[in-house]
């Protein structure tokens, strides 16, 4: 019997989350999350609020939780509005949940993490391990909280061995709201003249998947998750139905003066990601932790294409009115 | 970039092997001409075609008896190659005619063979199949036949569409790339111009090609020279083209990481699965049993002054042998010779170079006196040689880390290709 809580279980990824924990009947699930859940959870129970470390401590013992997935990150299902307010909900968020579990005795932490906290560099290997360590500079934004959240990580695994924090460095997911892809499907997405690194994806059903998966066999430390092909931004762009367009740099980065979100969006990270590859190498996820993509990165960008729709296939629909009309009552 | 992550840098990669090179050595093999199904329905029109030719050609050929089995069938074979001979035939036979209309007609004829001949040569089996299809029961050495206009334009009108497709396939984004960056469909737009300048140009001669394992890892170890690297592309295309198993390998080359910081060069190497020379790339690459050239005389051995030529480089700190000792590869010396005087540097400006941020910047007597001519490299004679392999295995991984055993095998593996190159000089009589 395993008791996990969700920490974020409002977006869209928590909720997908928690659904496919359901489906395991040995799972009670618990949610949490900062706002009323946008989609349905299952058979999990949650609550709506922003607790401080002991009031967490309060839940994490009195639901006698053993597993907690830490998906509370700004920045991941909607643009940050603010980005103190995002600091304190990334990264003292996360400390505190940490400090929490290790005081009610959790066994393990699950965290989503991003393949880009190692930064892009014309010195990175091409497919970087995860005995690379995280950039501490040249990030910004919901990135850099990252990197700070992986570097207490880091510190936190070693000086508490006994309790297992593992962090899924995930590549930028595919489905639901991401702002890469948002930056890909508006007109004429910008381009540095000359580059065209590779980059990564993941679908988000891949994602959901992982996180189930980690969540309920031991696992600590990093993992890199991608999908097994990458991509060229260029051809990410003309997947997402766009056509790029070549400019210099200043053009790209984002202004401080110009910070108006009724802007069209610019890259979205930092724009050393325009010039040199973060390739992460997946090896670990899928030998340790038997873990494997389902979904290829050009293909989820093409299935997104089409707002998330099921494809046209009468068999699948007739299977899953079928399902839907036999469901236990 | 962290201090500690500079100081790991620095500590772990003593030589950057450097080279940039344009690579075709990986496209899939299928994309070179390939034999296609024997077409049998030629054959009759091919018998007519047997009849002398007259001087005065006559508009409707009489039919010709059964075809005696002829040698040039090889035209299911090497399509392209047979096109090339009906082509100049169909402008003799023009050329002999008397009416001036009919003349030009044949060279209106000539022209279309030679395009689509041209264009055959980058098609796959399939393609090829299918135009075969196309030309099915045409004479192509009938041009006053209206069957031969017909086909003619049949082929014309599928190859543009098959170039429509290809920009419209690439324009929605749909083509595969592996996680280094390679790009088949680049290396195949690539493809035609280094077989140029590999058997036109410098007519290179490949030797012991028989030391380049067919399968398994192994790691090229060649001496760098000749401004901008061309040798390596040159390496990659003599093991693609030339290796006597025909296996088609593919060499990743290791470039200086330099050049990822370059617009337009970055994405150019990735496309062409070149890799920034990095230890950690050179030993996954080998680890996946790849074949990969390293070039330990870096930026020494590319920009070395005329009056050095030959005279090899220090090889770095022997970073290549730990490489190779680590994964257990052997090792293969190559020796280049040809490639020094492609472009005869007798200065480096320095000054400019520093102002540009480049490595060296060469004064050649026509660079950059000629502009862009003076890129054009000499065509000179390449020799390519490929010494047997020096085998690492029995050393141990542990050897990596014992300076003594690097260095040595270092000098070994100097040593050999400097007298590979001196013996090759020596039977030289000309640079060109």
């Amino acid at each position: 019997m395993r008791r996990v809580l969700i920490n974020g279980v409002g977006g869209v990824l928590g909720a997908r989350v928690a659904r496919r924990l359901c489906e395991d009947a040995d799972v009670t699930v618990i949610g949490l999350s900062r706002y009323e859940p946008l989609a349905p959870l299952g058979r999990a129970e949650w609550l709506v609020a922003q607790l401080n470390g002991l009031q967490l401590v309060e839940l994490l013992e009195a639901e006698q939780i053993d597993t907690v997935i830490q998906i509370d990150f700004a920045g991941t299902e909607a643009p940050v509005s603010s980005r103190e307010a995002a600091i304190q909900q990334n990264v003292i968020g996360t400390m505190d949940l940490l400090g929490a579990c290790l005081r009610a005795g959790v066994q393990q932490v699950v965290v989503r993490s991003h393949s880009w906290v190692y930064g892009a560099s014309p010195l990175n290997p091409m497919m970087i391990d995860e005995r690379r360590p995280v950039a501490r500079s040249g990030l910004r934004g919901f990135l850099r909280d990252l990197a700070e959240v992986e570097i207490f990580m880091g510190e936190f695994a070693e000086q508490h061995p006994d309790m297992r924090v593992a962090s899924l460095r995930m590549a930028p997911l595919v489905g639901g709201w991401s702002s890469l892809i948002d930056y890909f499907s508006q007109p004429w997405p910008r381009m540095l003249i000359g580059f065209d690194p590779v980059i990564q994806l993941l679908s988000i059903n891949d994602a959901v998947e992982a996180l189930a998966h980690f969540a309920l066999n031991p696992c600590s430390g990093p993992y890199n998750l991608a999908a097994d092909d990458a991509v060229c931004i260029s051809q990410a762009i003309r997947l997402c139905g766009q056509l790029p367009s070549p400019t210099i740099e200043s053009m790209i980065v984002r202004s401080k003066r110009d910070v108006s979100r009724d802007q069209p969006q610019y890259w979205p990270v930092d724009v050393n990601f325009m010039r040199h590859t973060c390739v992460v190498d997946t090896h670990r996820a899928k030998h340790e932790m038997g873990w494997a993509p389902q979904y290829g990165a050009a293909d989820s960008i093409i299935a997104t294409r089409q707002n998330g729709q099921a494809p046209p296939d009468r068999e699948a629909s007739e299977a899953a009115l079928r399902a839907f009309l036999n469901r236990k009552r | 970039m962290s201090e500690s992550i500079e100081i790991e840098v620095a500590g772990s990669a003593p030589t950057p092997p450097v080279s940039v090179e344009i690579d075709v050595s990986h496209a899939p093999a299928e994309a070179e001409p390939t034999p296609a199904q024997p077409n049998k329905r030629r054959s009759r029109k091919r018998a007519s075609a047997e009849v002398p030719v007259q001087p005065n050609p006559e508009p409707e050929p009489s039919p010709a008896p059964p075809p005696p089995p002829h040698p040039a069938s090889a035209w299911s074979t090497q399509p392209s190659e047979d096109l090339f001979e009906v082509e100049l035939e169909v402008r003799n036979r023009a050329a002999q005619a008397e009416a001036p209309s009919s003349s030009s007609l044949g060279d209106i004829a000539a022209g279309l063979l030679s395009l689509v001949g041209e264009n055959m040569r980058r098609m796959t089996e399939e393609q090829v199949g299918k135009v075969n299809e196309m030309l099915g029961g045409t004479d192509l050495r009938d041009y006053l036949d209206p069957d031969f206009w017909k086909g003619i334009g049949m082929v014309l009108q599928y190859q543009v569409q098959e170039q429509v497709d290809f920009i419209k396939r690439r324009a929605r984004g749909e083509y595969t790339i592996d996680p280094y960056g390679l790009d088949p469909d680049i290396i195949e737009i690539v493809r035609p111009f280094v077989s140029f300048m590999y058997h036109t140009w410098w007519r290179v001669q490949a030797q012991g090609l028989e030391n380049v394992p067919a399968q398994g890892r192994a790691l090229l170890v060649a001496n760098h020279s000749g401004v901008l690297p061309w040798d390596g592309a040159m390496i990659a295309s003599a093991v693609a083209s030339e290796h006597p198993l025909q296996v088609g390998r593919v060499v990743r080359s290791l470039h200086l990481h330099w050049f990822t910081t370059l617009p337009f060069i970055a994405p150019a190497l990735a496309a062409t699965g070149q890799v920034p020379g990095l230890p950690e790339n050179a030993v996954r690459l080998l680890e996946n049993d790849e074949l990969v050239c390293v070039f330990p005389e870096g930026i020494k051995g590319v920009g070395k002054l005329y009056k050095d030529r030959y005279k090899l480089a220090r090889f770095g700190r022997g970073g290549f042998i730990q490489v190779a000792l680590r994964t257990g590869a052997p090792i293969v010396p190559v020796a280049v010779v040809g490639a020094e005087e492609i472009y005869p540097m007798l200065h480096n400006a320095e000054s400019i170079a520093k102002m540009l941020g480049f490595p060296y910047f060469p004064i050649t007597p026509f660079f950059p006196w000629l502009g862009l001519l003076g890129t054009i490299p000499l065509p000179t004679r390449w020799n390519i040689t490929f010494c047997p392999p020096i085998s690492t295995e029995e050393y141990g991984p542990r050897a990596a880390d014992d300076p003594l055993t690097v260095l040595s095998l270092a000098e070994r593996v100097r040593d050999t290709i400097q007298e590979t190159i001196n013996t090759r000089l020596a039977e030289r009589t000309s640079i060109f």
